[in-house]
């Protein structure tokens, strides 16, 4: 089975949060725990950084769906990050683009959490 | 079989009986025989006799395969039985007999009648003497048993016969050797007593009472027999061999006894740990048999605590069990749960679960009193349980206060918590498996609705050439598309995609399906119809669920496809041979409400030409896998539809599927793979269903 991990960073009280490998049906429940985690520790500014993903599937993206709403709620935001091309597209397919904002890379998601 | 030995029994005792009666003919017409070689023919036949006699003995012994203890005691009361013939033959006897002597030298029939039976009540006892010494010796089977026992055996005759041969003083010493000889093969086979070791403490009390009582009575027959009194001369007086034999035997059982009893004797102090061995012992036996029949995790829990506390001879038992990120007591037996909380977070506080790797004993800084307070436990042991190669319980035993564990008590315990461990690991794999089947069940479950939801082949519509694929992916992706007979003129079709895979997606596919049926009747506007539906859908799935869809119409009077798409993969136009993208703005179905839905949502319009392709794919097709997990890709799939855009709408799917099985033919399939492919053939009549 394809492989799938995540580690957490900490830039002031904004987390970011790396993926790296597949994130499908099967891996979705370990990205599940970090946001359930970090909600628990009422971090809301969390910016996801997509540079080592290698795929992503509809199960994937269903976990940022999960949790936008009480985020947002709470004056917090997920911001995504160096998407590549192929996994951009999966995004843009289904209109993603319109609900999350996308950034070449985190300094530019970073300045835009301490901006507003 | 039984049966077959019954017959050999009572063969066995016909032979005897023959014997017997040959004896008593011989009687009646010798006497006392009085030459060397009369005699030495009577005490053949006496030795046939006892030889069958033994014989049937041993038969009957084997098959009934009574225990030693209950030998013992009828070695005992046949020996008081013994006694007593003994003790008052002389009453007895003398007054049927008034003059023992003279009848000696001139016995009648009634004489030589009533000394057969005296003798063969004797013989019959003393056989049966044997016969339990032999199974005494036998149940310590060594390579020479058998050699060991027949040598005494052969020796014991030659003691008996030997008094007919020697009767010069001169060579009597030739009969004491024989006795002698006889005697230290006695003590020999007699040293080796192991079959009290298997014996519970009570029963070795019991044993030692017992094999005291009969080592006195062998020696008080032996004693009494030996005298001048009326059975030692009608014994003598029928063969003085016999009599030796019979003291023989009684010598023989004599020293057996001595010897078990001080075995005994010197096995009691250490008959508690033996017992505690034997206990050890059937609880593994037990323990082994459980691991293969008991599978629930609770029961064997339970079970594993009842042995670890009976081995160990500790007051209480339990288990602290890891789940997650937690740790609880599981099986507390004889100890309450508060209790045993607060020595496990004792014990937790001295080690972890990764450090312990062998069973160790730890003193409580905090001695804790159980509920009732009848027991304070102060020194507790722990071992690991380990599943998959971790430790994931500490099987823990506690003592009260003033005990401790010895090196037995742990030894016990390590063994036994290896093997809790292995019926643990059993259960929980099992668990999985059954786990697995269920959702292999549910797959199934999943599969079936999808197939139903599915249409079964595409409708016929005027001008329109349709050919579609369905490839469902083991885990059931969630791939729904559907053609809707509009009117006469319009067919309107939707392809869609469920996040998510399995029953839930299925569940979720087929609540698509009845949206869509029901919209289409009542709504003609693609775009109104994805508006209608992300309202329904925005409400009724949860928030991680969402599904890709595009909707449309063909409008065979007008030449015209209408269609909108809700994050739905792009739609492929092939016109001659050219081929273009088609992606008009949309969000994917239940991601937004239906302001931001309705902004974005754009509907496109195409006037159709003749030998226009269209083509309607989810992501399956051109996320397919092969071995180094690149994708098939979309430049690949509009080369591959490019290149072969003469074929029908048919042959161009079974093509692309084709494609699709060759690049991705090492790589399971991951997601279900839907082509919907239209061909706008104007020359083409409709010719109804």
């Amino acid at each position: 089975m394809a492989e799938f991990s995540t580690s957490i960073k900490e830039n002031g009280d904004i987390r970011i949060i790396n993926l790296k490998g597949y994130l499908d049906a099967h891996t979705a429940p370990t990205l599940e725990n970090n946001f359930t985690e970090l909600i628990n520790n009422s971090k809301f500014k969390i910016i996801v950084n997509f540079e080592e993903l290698a795929y992503i599937s509809s199960a994937g993206l269903g976990v940022f769906m999960a949790y936008i709403e009480n985020i947002r709620d709470n004056k917090g935001d997920i911001k995504l990050t160096n998407m590549s091309d192929k996994v951009f597209n999966i995004f843009d397919l289904l209109g993603f683009p319109l609900l999350y904002e996308i950034y070449k890379n985190e300094e530019e998601a970073i300045k835009k959490f301490s901006g507003s | 079989m039984s049966k077959f030995s019954k017959n050999i029994i009572s063969r066995q005792m016909q032979l005897f009986f023959i014997a017997a009666f040959l004896i008593f003919i011989f009687k009646v017409f010798y006497g006392s025989p009085d030459t060397f070689y009369l005699r030495l023919l009577f005490d053949l036949i006496i030795g046939i006799s006892i030889f069958f006699l033994l014989l049937a003995l041993i038969r009957s012994e084997n098959s009934r395969s009574s225990s030693p203890l209950s030998l013992v005691l009828n070695v005992g009361i046949l020996l008081a039985i013994m006694f007593f013939i003994i003790m008052f033959s002389d009453y007895l006897l003398t007054s049927i007999f008034e003059n023992i002597n003279l009848k000696l030298n001139n016995p009648g029939l009634v004489y030589n009648v009533v000394s057969v039976i005296y003798v063969f009540i004797l013989v019959a006892i003393i056989s049966f003497f044997l016969v339990t010494l032999r199974h005494f010796f036998y149940l310590n089977q060594t390579k020479n048993t058998r050699i060991y026992f027949n040598t005494m055996l052969v020796f014991f005759i030659l003691a008996s016969i030997s008094l007919n041969f020697f009767k010069d003083e001169s060579l009597s010493f030739i009969i004491t050797t024989f006795f002698v000889v006889s005697v230290l093969l006695m003590v020999f086979n007699s040293i080796r007593i192991s079959w009290i070791a298997f014996l519970t403490k009570k029963d070795k009390i019991y044993l030692l009472l017992l094999s005291f009582i009969i080592t006195t009575l062998f020696i008080v027959n032996i004693i009494n027999s030996s005298g001048e009194n009326i059975h030692s001369q009608i014994v003598v007086g029928f063969s003085p061999s016999l009599k030796q034999f019979i003291q023989i035997i009684m010598i023989y059982g004599s020293i057996y006894f001595v010897v078990l009893f001080f075995t005994t004797l010197f096995h009691l102090p250490t008959a508690e740990a033996y017992d505690r061995k034997a206990q050890e012992v059937t609880s593994l036996q037990y323990f082994s048999k459980l691991i293969t029949e008991v599978l629930d995790f609770n029961d064997l829990a339970e079970t594993v605590t009842d042995i670890t506390q009976k081995l160990s001879g500790s007051k209480a038992s339990w288990i602290i069990w890891r789940n997650g990120s937690k740790q609880n007591s599981v099986a507390a037996r004889n100890i309450g749960f508060l209790e045993s909380d607060r020595i496990s977070n004792q014990i937790l506080e001295k080690i972890n679960f990764e450090q312990l790797t062998s069973t160790k004993t730890i003193n409580l800084k905090e001695k804790i009193i159980d509920g009732n307070a009848e027991n304070l436990f102060s020194v507790v042991s722990v071992s690991p349980i380990k599943t998959r190669g971790e430790t994931q319980g500490i099987l823990v035993a506690a003592k009260e206060t003033g005990q401790i564990f010895t090196r037995d008590d742990l030894s016990a315990i390590e063994t036994f918590s290896d093997y809790a461990s292995v019926a643990i690991e059993n259960s929980w794999l099992l668990e999985q498996s059954i786990e697995k089947e269920r959702l292999e069940k549910e797959l199934d479950v999943a599969r079936e609705i999808q197939k139903k939801i599915l249409p079964l082949k595409a409708p016929g519509f005027p001008n329109l050439e349709i050919a579609s694929v369905f490839i469902p992916a083991f885990e059931v992706g969630g791939d729904y598309y559907d053609f809707f007979k509009i009117s006469e003129s319009k067919l309107g079709f939707v392809i869609a995609d469920v996040s998510g895979k399995g029953i839930s997606a299925a569940f979720i596919m087929a609540e698509i399906k009845g949206i869509f049926e029901s919209l289409s009747k009542t709504i003609e506007r693609p775009k109104d119809i994805l508006i209608k539906a992300n309202e329904i859908l925005w409400q009724a799935l949860d928030s991680k669920s969402f599904v890709s869809a595009a909707y449309g119409y063909f409008d065979s009077k007008e030449n015209t496809l209408t269609f909108a798409r809700a994050g739905h993969c792009p739609l492929y136009l092939l016109r001659n041979n050219d081929s273009q993208e088609i992606k008009p703005s949309g969000l994917g179905l239940g991601l937004s409400d239906t302001d931001c839905f309705n902004h974005t949502l754009e509907e496109y319009s195409i006037e159709l030409k003749e030998n226009d392709t269209i083509v309607l794919f989810t992501d399956g097709v051109t996320e397919a896998k092969n071995e180094i997990m690149d994708d098939f890709g979309d430049e690949h799939f509009l080369k591959v539809l490019q290149s072969n855009i003469n074929l029908t709408a048919e042959e161009l799917s079974n093509k692309i599927i084709q494609e699709i099985s060759v690049f991705s033919s090492s790589h399971e399939q991951y997601d279900d793979i839907t082509l919907v492919i239209f061909k706008w053939q104007q020359k083409l009549k409709f010719d109804g269903d």
